[in-house]
């Protein structure tokens, strides 16, 4: 199974998930600030693609698991106790020693890159009233980063 | 740094890269990097290549000094 595929529905189930609960945080929101005496009344119009998107994507995502299990079984080859994830090769000792590898990259960088967006909550410090989609998608960002430095690590890796 | 003589036996044994992965149960990806000096083998693969060319490992593989 190609590895561009599973990080791809990953980062998709992701996304998709994410704009799902920013919506429902969006009228949460109104729904307090009309609670609180801030407005008399509100509209909002809620889109169902996110919703559909995530469906979709997550029965996808479900049947890709089983078969990259299934596959991994079936080959003689495959290092089955080192597989946790579809987005893991386990084909050989070297894809192993890859996966390895670009797990660490991504660890490290994960922790890099979370360091710069805590701080960036200090610029952005009323994210709870006027940019409530602020830090959602930082953090929804942060095992999608993870997931890109991995991809690209085992990718160039894999190429030595 | 371990170096090995994999292409050149493998050429004498008259296996291909794909057979050769296929006998030793690695992908034909690996034993690429391996001749190429890029990867390391564990020593069950060292064993298993071996094996194959009905040879002790350390006629295949040997230590070479880092050049500074």
């Amino acid at each position: 199974m190609s590895m561009y595929i599973t990080v791809f529905l990953r980062i998709m189930l992701l996304l998709s998930f994410s704009v799902m609960v920013f919506d429902f945080l969006r009228v949460e929101q109104l729904f307090i600030q009309m609670d609180r005496g801030y407005i008399d009344g509100f509209e909002v119009f809620i889109t169902r693609w996110p919703g559909v998107i995530f469906i979709i994507i997550a029965i996808l995502f479900v049947i890709i698991n089983i078969v990259q299990f299934i596959l991994v079984r079936r080959n003689k080859h495959s290092i089955l106790n080192a597989f946790l994830a579809a987005e893991y090769d386990v084909s050989d000792e070297r894809a192993v020693q890859i996966t390895h590898k670009a797990v660490s990259n991504a660890f490290v960088f994960i922790l890099v890159y979370s360091f710069f967006i805590i701080g960036s909550y200090m610029f952005i410090p009323n994210y709870f009233v006027d940019y409530i989609w602020y830090p959602l998608f930082t953090t929804a960002s942060i095992p999608i980063v993870g997931l890109l430095t991995y991809l690209i690590s085992f990718k160039v890796l894999q190429h030595k | 740094m371990l170096t090995n003589r994999v292409k050149e036996l493998r050429a004498r044994f008259n296996l291909t890269q794909s057979g050769l992965a296929e006998n030793v149960g690695v992908t034909r990806q690996t034993i690429v990097s391996l001749e190429k000096g890029s990867y390391t083998p564990s020593l069950l693969l060292a064993m298993n290549i071996a094996e194959v060319f009905d040879m002790p490992i350390e006629r295949i593989f040997s230590k070479e000094e880092k050049k500074k």
